[in-house]
């Protein structure tokens, strides 16, 4: 065999060990690395979820943030049911999108909830001066209705004559 | 009525009118309970939406569907996950009465987001890929759910009581805990029963 011929042999099989060596290195990064990103999706997303309770709590309408939660879920699921089967980069790929979504939505959440406070601390505020006005309005309306209506009662008692009946028949 | 009695009138009257106009802010400050039990709702129908014509005769690599839903009637919007189980008739189902969800693994699985007073629903599509068969007893290798393809390696003897080879296909509902922060067994779970006819 001649030194080029021999070159070129060695040659491809290094090309064909290095392509074998590169694919199970690759293989095992995408299982450690598909664990954890399927582990950070899901921190993501049930931080998302409790999120968007606070902002309900507050009284936020969080219908379209539970619509895009729902499809951070679907790809949540996909993914963990890919993980099961050993199907990585289908883990990565859906755990990413899944991420990415629950990252969106907590981000819109906290503010949907920051939003809804201010707005409820202002309308609380404006029903509870109302409710004052109204209670005072009505405490001394009432003190002075009385006062007319007693010094009426009076006039009215005063101004009765006494009528003498007697008791002969 | 004398001036005592038109005074205890007054009084009465001002402080019901006191009371109505502090509504709004009492409504804010004071919480009222709503008597509202709280549940789940937790459902498969068959492929017309509706419950009957649910598959049960099954032959290898046909496609069956149903329906799989969810109602939350929690008080808040919820988080579900909803687990897909196979079995045989002798592997155990979730105990309803300690609240155990079966021991054995999911298949597949949904997970969805329900707002207070929501529904929830998904089609649930299955195919028996490869059995083998021997005389009175039966091995289902293969399935697929929604297209994607399980191993399950599940057996069954012939049930000559009932004539044919028994499996089930389950749905468990797990709930996400808040203050746990992980999914619990929401002790509800449905089933479709199938015979493997060959």
């Amino acid at each position: 065999m001649s030194v080029r011929k021999f070159s070129f042999v060695l040659m491809m099989l290094l090309v064909f060990a290095s392509q074998f060596y590169v694919s199970v290195t690759i293989a095992q990064v995408s299982e450690s690395e598909a664990s954890s990103v399927l582990t950070s999706a899901e921190g993501i997303v049930d931080s998302a979820y409790q999120a968007v309770l606070r902002a309900e709590e507050a009284g936020a309408n969080v219908s379209d943030l539970l619509f895009q939660l729902d499809d951070a879920g679907e790809l949540l699921a996909k993914a963990k049911v890919a993980y099961r089967l050993g199907d990585f980069d289908e883990v990565v790929r859906s755990a990413s999108l899944c991420s990415d979504i629950g990252e969106n939505v907590k981000n819109e959440a906290d503010e949907l909830r920051v939003e809804t406070y201010g707005l409820r601390a202002t309308s609380f505020w404006l029903t509870l001066a109302g409710s004052l006005v109204g209670v005072v309005a009505v405490g001394l309306g009432s003190f002075w209705g009385w006062r007319f209506f007693k010094k009426r009662y009076y006039e009215r008692v005063l101004e009765m004559k006494p009528e003498i009946k007697s008791n002969e028949s | 009525m004398n001036l005592e009695e038109y005074r205890t009138v007054f009084a009465a009257g001002s402080l019901v009118t006191m009371l109505i106009v502090a509504a709004p802010t009492l409504g804010l400050i004071v919480p009222f309970p709503t008597g509202m039990e709280r549940f789940s709702e937790f459902w498969v129908l068959g492929p017309n939406h509706m419950a009957e014509d649910y598959p049960f005769n099954v032959r290898v690599n046909e496609s069956y569907s149903v329906f799989v839903g969810v109602g939350n009637h929690m008080g808040v919007s919820s988080y579900y996950l909803v687990y897909v189980k196979f079995r045989n008739q002798t592997q155990p189902l979730p105990n309803a009465t300690a609240s155990e969800p079966s021991p054995l693994p999911p298949l597949y699985e949904y997970q969805a987001f329900v707002a207070d007073g929501g529904t929830w629903e998904a089609p649930l599509t299955f195919r028996i890929l490869e059995v083998s068969r021997n005389d009175d007893y039966m091995l289902i290798d293969r399935l697929s759910i929604n297209d994607v393809v399980f191993v399950v390696n599940s057996s069954a003897v012939w049930d000559s009581e009932y004539k044919g080879f028994y499996y089930q296909l389950f749905l468990e509902l797990w709930l996400y805990d808040v203050t746990l922060q992980s999914f619990k067994f929401h002790n509800r779970f449905v089933g479709i029963w199938l015979n493997m006819t060959g």
